[in-house]
């Protein structure tokens, strides 16, 4: 139930996503907009034909006249502008189509991230100092000190080259994104890569909270009344050692978010990290800023959305 | 126990019956009719860039307009050995069948009476002047195809510039206004040279005789093509990117024999043939389906290529996409080895001396001895032979011995003809020494290029040709944003760069004029700032000639480039195409890919 100091919480935090979001997108589109050269020139397009298309894009404008266009777009509109690599196609239905793939690929990191972060923090913590910790320990300082994109390669070069035959490109093929969503074998390294990373931290702070909470005296009660192991483990101590997974998930999110970016580049998947990259050197000034400008309400949201969770976790926490 | 065993058997059963349906399914393509074709007809494969627009009006990729050509025609077309062939029209004009009048001014088209768009609007003369008329207000890259044509300029002043406040959401946009005119008939925007005496018949006046005009006219996808007015006028900016629907109006509308019926940006294209179409040949093919993948894909695609989830690579303009390993691994496989087709590609490369830009050129800057004796000595130092075999490994390109112009197009002098294209290096360091005895004019050279394909190589290949035939140390200047390379280049900013043109209809006016003629001067295409009085006269000459007559005069124009050694030869791009060879009528020529109707699959 959402109490009035939450919902006044939320107002507050929209307006301030709302600014930050008119801050970000008038950074990226004023520095994108000094990058030399753009969209039209060619050996072929030059001179009176190169002038007459920057006009009629109107990037001859001063750049804050063109900020000013872009912004009533989207207010009066609901539009993010045209591309301009594809010229004059709207760019709203591209890239949520995009955004719709990279939602697929950061779910599933997601859930990789917290499925074995959590999973391997709790055995860590229930077999303390036994071979088990030390190996999931191991694995966990392996996953935040090795960069996704490391693994990214790592993994290619192990299932798309080594094992390919092994596994008949059932992990990896190295054959361009096949759909809309691709497949569960395209997507399945890709995640990986990119909640392996977070995933090791997670492991570590799970652990920790974890062996922190098991020591406490409810604990030892639960299990004096002759409580099972797991019941005790999943039902008493694990939601209290989530608490402080929980702090940690606003950064997960983002860092899965941003490292799409390189991903999804490494992968050749075509979400929103992909055309990000490529509109800035295609100069697609505005797939560049409607982009960057997503990527910014969906940290915004991942925020608040994290911060809200607390309150479901901990009951204590209020707003 | 009895029922659960049946229960399985009947699960095998149905497994196994499943699994025989879906390999039956799968080699679909085996099945043969009694013709010997595939009983299905869909061709797929892959391209490496987005479409920048299928508008004839304002294309100016190859990308888009080897895609473009099937859907649209234009009054002629190139067949397949780049004869100019009636399309649209019942014959080509000339002189001896009336078409053109003996002042060379007139032209008179009879249009065949059989024609239809794909959404099966009738077409007539009506549709010429519309689609030519149009295509000079937009202003396009290549509206200059049709500045020969009496009131070109008067239409293209009376458009004016596009407004600058258009957006994707409502604003009356530049396009918009001149639908409004066109389909009002509006004079302004109407040629004088250009009118339609019956629905079958079109009468061209031009302002000066034009030699060239002809083949122009008939580039594919471009502004001599014929687009359907109420197409085009349900969506001005966007009609181009929207799939035809049976029933429906709008969507990328033309003549030609195929039309899109799926896109997603980024991502896939598909095009359908159209039922009864009304040129020959008929279409076999009934679908195209073509993938839009990042070039870095191009590995993965050949692999796809040989299990034959494709069936070629290289079609859509990517057919310099394949890399020399690529190629090697298709030629080191016996099973593909004969499914890799090389086809000289009509693109020269040459490196520019910047002489008309005395600010930002350098030694190589103007007329005098000096300077023509530097350009000279850099070109002799160039090993022409060794570079295509050294950086081409004589699969990617071949040397460039015979002129700017390409090997097999018109204008090109014959091989070993250029002198520019000689490797003579004791004369290169003679006049070095003659010219710059010193060192110092040749010292902190630059060679400036884009980055990616050939050019890092073939950059580092002319850096040690240089310090090892002159003993001058060249730095090089890469730029990875190839739009601020050419616009530095377009603005003299460079000391030697790297040039080329690939040729769009096969006229040596396509190159004098565009790239160092008075057209070029004054749209700033002249990269090299090559100016010389001579050269435009007799080029004004040539231009206004029938081919057969002006071929001595534009090698002449040949002849004062390399006299004036305005440039060095590289190399002649070569195509490279993966097929299939259950592919019929698929390939190539200098200029563009065979068209798709020309195309089918046979059983295998």
């Amino acid at each position: 139930m959402l109490t009035r100091g939450t919902l006044i919480y939320i107002g507050q935090r929209l307006v301030l996503i709302l600014f930050t979001v008119l801050m970000v997108s008038f950074g990226v589109f004023y520095v994108v907009h000094l990058l030399p050269g753009n969209a039209f020139v060619s050996d072929r397009v030059h001179g009176r034909a190169l002038q007459l298309l920057l006009h009629q894009y109107g990037l001859d404008l001063p750049i804050p006249v063109q900020y000013w266009n872009w912004l009533k777009g989207i207010f009066l509109h609901g539009s993010l502008g045209v591309s301009l690599y594809i010229r004059g196609l709207p760019i709203t239905p591209l890239v949520l189509r995009e955004l719709s793939v990279s939602a697929m690929l950061g779910g599933a990191a997601l859930i990789i991230t917290i499925g074995l972060g959590v999973t391997f923090g709790v055995l860590a913590a229930v077999r303390q100092n036994s071979w088990v910790d030390y190996l999931l320990t191991s694995i966990a300082v392996v996953g935040y000190s090795v960069p996704s994109f490391v693994i990214a390669s790592l993994g290619i070069l192990i299932f798309g080259q080594w094992l390919n035959n092994v596994t008949n490109g059932g992990i990896y093929y190295p054959e361009p994104w096949t759909g809309t969503y691709g497949t569960l074998a395209e997507l399945s390294l890709p995640a990986l890569a990119l909640g392996f990373y977070t995933s090791g931290q997670i492991t570590r702070i799970t652990r920790a909270a974890m062996l922190d909470v098991i020591q406490q005296d409810y604990i030892r009660t639960a299990r004096a009344k002759g409580l099972v192991n797991r019941v005790v483990i999943l039902r008493h101590a694990l939601r209290n050692a989530l608490v402080p997974v929980t702090s940690i998930l606003g950064p997960t999110v983002i860092g899965i978010i941003t490292g799409s970016v390189v991903i999804e580049n490494i992968f050749g998947i075509p979400g929103l990290g992909k055309e990000f990259v490529e509109s800035i050197f295609q100069h697609d000034y505005n797939v560049t800023v409607g982009v960057f400008t997503i990527y910014a309400v969906l940290i915004g949201f991942a925020n608040l959305g994290v911060d809200l969770v607390y309150t479901v976790v901990d009951p204590r926490i209020r707003y | 126990m009895k029922h659960l065993t049946l229960r399985f058997r009947a699960v095998q059963t149905a497994a196994i019956l499943g699994g025989i349906s879906l390999l039956v399914a799968a080699c679909g393509n085996t099945t043969s009719t009694t013709s010997g074709l595939a009983t299905k007809q869909v061709l797929k494969f892959p391209v490496y860039q987005s479409a920048g627009t299928f508008d004839p009006g304002e294309a100016d990729a190859e990308v888009d307009t080897e895609i473009m050509q099937n859907v649209f025609s234009n009054l002629w077309k190139f067949d397949d050995k780049l004869n100019l062939v009636p399309d649209l029209a019942t014959d080509v004009p000339s002189s001896s069948n009336n078409g053109v009048s003996s002042d060379g001014l007139t032209y008179t088209v009879h249009l065949k009476q059989n024609v239809k768009f794909n959404n099966g609007d009738s077409f007539s003369s009506k549709d010429v002047l519309y689609s030519w008329n149009r295509a000079a207000a937009l202003q396009g890259a290549y509206a200059s195809n049709l500045s020969a044509i009496a009131g070109f300029d008067a239409v293209q002043k009376a458009a004016g510039a596009p407004p600058s406040s258009k957006n994707s959401a409502g604003v009356t946009s530049f396009r918009q206004t001149l639908e409004n005119k066109l389909a009002s008939n509006d004079p302004s925007l109407q040629m004088s040279g250009l009118s339609a005496p019956d629905a079958n018949t079109v009468k061209i006046t031009l302002a000066n005789p034009c030699g060239w005009c002809l083949t122009a006219w008939s580039l594919q996808g471009s502004t001599g093509s014929i687009v359907n007015q109420k197409a085009v006028q349900t969506d001005p900016e966007n009609w181009w990117s929207k799939v035809v629907t049976p029933g429906q109006e709008g969507g990328m509308v033309g003549t030609g024999p195929f039309y899109m019926s799926a896109y997603t940006a980024k991502q896939s294209l598909t095009f359908k043939s159209v039922s009864n179409w009304w040129g020959s040949p008929k279409p076999t093919l009934t679908e195209v389906d073509i993938a839009i993948h990042d070039p870095s894909a191009i590995a993965g695609d050949v692999t796809a290529w040989e299990q034959g989830s494709y069936d070629l690579i290289g079609y859509g303009g990517n057919s310099g996409n394949l890399t020399y390993p690529l190629i090697q691994g298709i030629k080191g496989n016996s099973r593909f080895a004969n499914q890799l087709i090389t086809q000289p590609k009509g693109r020269t490369t040459w490196l520019s001396f910047n002489v008309g830009y005395p600010s930002t050129g350098g030694p190589f800057v103007g007329e005098s001895a000096a300077a023509k004796g530097l350009r000279k000595a850099f070109a002799l130092a160039v090993d022409k032979n060794d570079l295509a075999k050294t950086v081409c490994h004589d699969v990617q390109c071949s040397a460039a011995t015979g002129g700017l112009i390409t090997k097999g197009l018109i204008g090109y002098l014959g091989d070993n003809a250029d002198p520019l294209a000689k490797f003579d290096p004791t004369q290169a360091k003679s006049l070095l020494q003659q010219y710059d005895p010193t060192g110092k004019l040749t010292a902190n050279l630059k060679y400036s290029y884009n980055t990616g394909g050939l050019n890092d190589p073939v950059a580092s290949y002319l850096q040690n040709a240089w310090q090892t035939n002159l003993g001058v140390k060249v730095n090089l200047d890469p730029s990875s944003d190839a739009s601020q390379f050419i616009s530095n280049r377009l603005s003299g900013k460079y000391v030697m760069a790297r040039d080329g043109w690939q040729f769009d209809y096969n006229h040596p006016q396509d190159w004098y004029d565009n790239l160092w003629g008075y057209l070029a001067t004054a749209s700033g295409a002249n990269t090299s700032g090559f100016d010389d009085p001579t050269y435009d006269s007799v080029l004004k000459q040539a231009d206004q000639q029938p081919i057969s007559q002006a071929l001595s005069e534009y090698n002449q124009l040949a002849k004062i480039l390399s006299d004036d050694v305005v440039y060095i030869p590289l190399y002649y791009s070569v195509a490279n195409f993966a097929i299939r060879s259950y592919l019929k009528g698929a390939g190539s020529n200098t200029q563009a890919d065979f068209y798709w109707n020309e195309i089918s699959i046979q059983s295998h």
